[in-house]
């Protein structure tokens, strides 16, 4: 659809440069009763990566990310330090310096394409809003406008003219979802997260959609955060993932080496549950155990109830903390799926 | 969502409600014992005397005893009360299970009739009703059965509805177990929580209307110690008797109040569709 | 289109309902409707030749069609104690009470609104529990009550608004085309007048408004709490949207539009309530007649009055129901 070509772009990033957005050792509590429900995570994303984020439901995912930008009411930063293109937010009224660069560096996809246009509000009257609120184009001006217009061609939204004076319900999900993106990246953001963008699409839109948000953000250049439960859809799109589980980031791993190399058991007994071309129904596994929802605490690790390796130390000591800036690491203190050189 | 259980009352706010509202119900049923006076017996040479150590809440124009009139009052102000919650209780529960139970055009003709008749001004309409059989406190309560019945009906209804749609319906279906039974084993004990809350909250407003019809002059009749009526019969006394006025306001909004607060009370704590907050 | 053409069905259903409620209240409930429409001091000759008159020795359905007929035509009866047809009675006395509804409305729409948007969007807080224990306990007070109470307090006493009355001894001539004080002042370009017949209802418009009132705020914070959960409000605060414009632009006029169905339906009611309200400030209008009515037992005028008031709540829900569709037509089909 999108004849650009995008760039070349390389699953390993340089270490050396700055991470986009740098996360060390971040706790997220709830405002009702102070419980942790999101601990010690570290991650790094960098410029133009593109970095999944899975975990079960009720792993935190969307409690982590939606804290973390600043757009949840019932939880806040209870400790770690985030930095953005290096510089570092307060956590004293982070969630008001986090706010300040929502629709400037950052964009934001929500999960839901039937609840999340504005239903009294033409489409159009949604994107200049956008335009406006980034770039300050007055909201009925032609600039404004022609902008917008071209953002819903840029999408493949056919007719966009038309479209800018429809309401949002006169669209299939998967053209809402759309739209919704037209929006995100109206506002030129640095980094887009996209909060489980295709879950409520059907299997073959939600394939459409995916390339549509990886194709346009390398050309573009931009760095994307995607969270996900389905970790087949995101090792097909992703540079590096994070895996959440209890409120844990138990590893961090290059997509590359899913499958091909020793990663973190939680992960590797997620992949062993995705039925593959190349697996037969056999080899399928299931995990064994109730999952452990967030804020599983700091004590030991959350997976070890579940795990086949458990050793008593997994369910006592800390776990192992990441330093990593654009590779991988396995939060396992026996050591199992840790990078070696 | 996390929600921790809670207990019922959750603060000093809801607490006192509960205490008001026992007290209230105490009241009504001893209401005549417990007066110090006859409520009824007119005695002009103590017309209109302030509260003082023997007349607690001061005395009417005619010399009658405030204090005993209301706690005498509590008693009819309550009771009509629940027998209008208790009659529409029966009719629009019946109206509205055997709705749900016939379905088909039957049961949309019900619910369109209960849409059109719930809309009107309850007010309004028990006015007409209570002002075409004579006024009466009987006649005020017929009144309100008689405009009140679409609540539960629509109530009812829905819920039937509702489990009738439900899966192990359909097995006691398989079993043949009739229809009679299924409400008795089904629907009640499932409707019981909504319709508790219903009732609670109605306490409230139609106390209010019964009081309202009284002032009019279309429910309970004037010597009657009715607190609506109460209120009608010291409007003239107002500049030099204020506490006629008052006391019988203040009864009615805090049993208002009280049952209100309950209601609310019991709509978090047992109704799975309200607003929980975070 | 299929949607007015329902709305309009429906109220012409209903309309039947009223008049099925109506001939209910003057032809059947009453023992001897006869007796009743003849007066108290009727000898038996007089009470034969109404029931003639009536259709009384005719079937039922008979009666139901005749009645139809009557009020299709604007007949209601004559008064036995203004002497008047008692439609010409209503007309009269209809635009003071629309007039104290109308301001009464004001007050709650002013007031419930933004209240209700505001305990929304802070949904928990303390603000949010104080607006609903006063709210609650405004829809426990007596209505009647809190208006003898306003009147003996803050008109009597510390004399900020007038006793009661429409208007003052010294505009008693004023008179004006349409019988609506407000709009007649305006219109002749009397602002005196104009100031005076709004003190006039000030209090009795606060009382009418406070029941109501408490009802819209948590009418208005239930729809409004609804759609701060929606996933639009999230997006446009990651558009990097205010707080400010969220809540006005966003969430308001999503969540007015359920809310402002019920304010519709409380016209009606309120026009049904002022018969607790207008009596005690001594003002004409539709409450007081049904009032009079009642004491003179002229069942005729008490049934006119349902049957306004009915009217009146079919037109205001059938108009604000067009008024919100032609606002905006795709949020009803979403339903």
């Amino acid at each position: 659809m999108m004849t650009a070509p995008a760039p070349e772009m390389t699953t390993e990033t340089d270490p050396a440069m700055t991470p986009l957005l740098d996360l060390s050792d971040v706790t997220i509590a709830l405002r009702q009763n102070d419980r942790k429900m999101v601990t010690g995570v570290s991650l790094s994303v960098m410029p133009r990566e593109v970095f999944g984020i899975v975990g079960e439901s009720g792993s935190g995912k969307t409690l982590f990310t939606r804290t973390v930008f600043g757009l949840h009411e019932d939880t806040y930063l209870a400790g770690g330090t985030v930095r953005f293109n290096g510089r570092a937010l307060p956590l004293n009224g982070y969630r008001r310096a986090i706010k300040k660069m929502l629709g400037k560096e950052i964009g934001y996809i929500p999960q839901d394409p039937y609840s999340s246009l504005n239903p009294s509000m033409r489409v159009g009257r949604q994107l200049t809003e956008a335009l406006y609120l980034s770039k300050g184009y007055p909201m009925r001006s032609q600039k404004a406008q022609d902008a917008a217009v071209a953002l819903l061609a840029e999408v493949g939204i056919p007719e966009p003219e038309l479209a800018f004076r429809q309401y949002p319900d006169q669209f299939s999900g998967g053209m809402r979802q759309r739209i919704v993106i037209a929006i995100a990246l109206s506002q030129d953001p640095e980094l887009m997260i996209a909060d489980e963008p295709t879950t409520a699409l059907d299997a073959f839109t939600q394939r459409r959609i995916m390339d549509l948000i990886l194709e346009r953000s390398r050309t573009r250049g931009l760095a994307v955060l995607l969270i996900s439960h389905n970790l087949e859809l995101l090792r097909q799109s992703v540079d590096r993932l994070g895996v959440l589980y209890g409120g844990q980031l138990l590893n961090v791993a290059a997509t590359a080496d899913i499958g091909a190399r020793e990663i973190h058991p939680y992960t590797q007994a997620l992949f062993d549950c995705v039925p593959g071309r190349d697996k037969r129904l056999a080899d399928i596994a299931s995990i064994p155990g109730e999952p452990v929802g967030a804020g599983f605490g700091t004590t030991g690790c959350a997976f070890a109830g579940r795990c086949a390796f458990a050793q008593d130390i997994c369910r006592s000591a800390p776990l192992v903390t990441n330093t990593d800036r654009g590779t991988g690491f396995s939060a396992c203190v026996l050591g199992k799926g840790a990078r070696h050189g | 969502m996390l929600t921790t259980p809670r207990s019922y009352p959750k603060s000093w706010v809801e607490w006192t409600a509960i205490v008001i509202a026992a007290i209230i119900v105490l009241t009504a049923v001893f209401g005549g014992l417990l007066a110090p006076h006859d409520p009824l017996v007119i005695d002009f040479r103590a017309k209109l005397l302030p509260p003082s150590g023997t007349h607690w809440m001061g005395t009417d124009g005619a010399g009658r005893d405030v204090l005993s009139r209301l706690l005498t009052g509590a008693q009819l102000t309550l009771l009509s009360t629940l027998s209008v919650i208790a009659v529409v209780l029966v009719i629009g529960c019946t109206i509205g299970i055997f709705s749900a139970f016939v379905g088909g055009w039957v049961d949309n003709l019900l619910m369109r009739l209960a849409d059109i008749w719930l809309g009107f001004p309850p007010l309004i309409l028990a006015l007409g009703f209570a002002a075409a059989m004579g006024a009466s406190l009987q006649a005020a309560i017929w009144a309100l059965v008689f405009s009140w019945w679409p609540t539960y009906a629509r109530l009812s209804r829905m819920i039937t509805k509702d489990i009738l749609s439900a899966k192990y319906i359909a097995a006691a279906d398989t079993l043949g177990v009739p229809a009679w039974r299924k409400v008795v084993l089904y629907v009640l004990p499932n409707a019981f929580d909504v319709l508790i809350i219903q009732v609670t909250l109605d306490i409230a407003a139609v106390m209010l209307a019964i009081s309202g019809l009284s002032f009019i002059g279309v429910g309970a009749q004037i010597p009657t110690p009715e607190w609506g009526a109460m209120i009608a019969d010291g409007r003239d006394y107002v500049r030099n008797g204020w506490w006629i006025v008052i006391f019988p306001g203040l009864a009615i909004f805090f049993t208002a109040l009280s049952f209100n607060i309950i209601g609310d009370m019991l709509r978090r704590e047992l109704d799975p569709t309200s607003q929980r907050r975070a | 289109m299929t949607y007015i053409l329902q709305r309009i069905a429906f109220s012409l259903l209903s309309l039947f309902v009223l008049v099925l409620i109506s001939f209910l209240l003057s032809h059947i409930v009453p023992g001897d409707p006869a007796y009743v429409a003849a007066g108290p001091n009727a000898g038996a000759e007089k009470i034969a030749e109404i029931r003639a008159e009536m259709g009384l020795d005719k079937p039922v359905a008979t009666q139901f069609f005749i009645y139809l007929g009557d009020v299709l035509r604007g007949d209601f009866g004559t008064s036995w104690f203004t002497h008047q047809p008692i439609l010409q009675d209503i007309a009269q006395e209809l635009p003071p009470s629309l007039e104290l509804v109308l301001v009464a409305m004001v007050i709650n729409l002013v007031v419930s609104l933004p209240v209700g948007l505001l305990t929304a969007r802070f949904n928990g807080s303390r603000f949010d529990d104080l607006v609903r224990l006063v709210s609650i306990a405004g829809a426990g007070l007596p209505i009647f009550w809190t208006a003898i109470l306003l009147q003996q307090k803050v008109a009597a006493d510390w004399k900020l608004f007038p006793v009661a009355g429409r208007l003052s001894f010294e505009h008693r001539r004023f008179e004006g085309q349409t019988g609506f004080t407000l709009l007649d002042s305006l219109m002749q370009g009397r602002l005196d007048v104009f100031f005076d017949a709004l003190a006039h209802l000030m209090l009795p418009a606060f009382a009418l408004a406070l029941l109501f009132t408490a009802v819209g705020v948590r009418i208005t914070r239930t729809s409004m709490i609804s759609e701060f959960k929606k996933d639009y409000v999230t997006l446009a605060r990651a558009k990097g949207a205010s707080e400010g414009r969220v809540m006005f632009r966003h969430v308001f006029p999503n969540g007015a539009t359920p809310a402002l169905t019920v304010f519709g339906m409380q016209f009606g009611w309120m026009l049904g309530t002022t018969v607790l309200v207008e009596e005690i400030f001594g003002r004409p209008g539709i409450g007081r007649y049904a009032v009079k009515a009642v004491t003179q037992s002229d069942i005729h005028g008490v049934v006119a009055v349902v049957f306004v008031v009915g009217l009146f709540f079919l037109v205001a829900n059938l108009v604000v129901d067009l008024l919100l569709y032609a606002i905006n037509p795709r949020k009803h089909l979403e339903g």
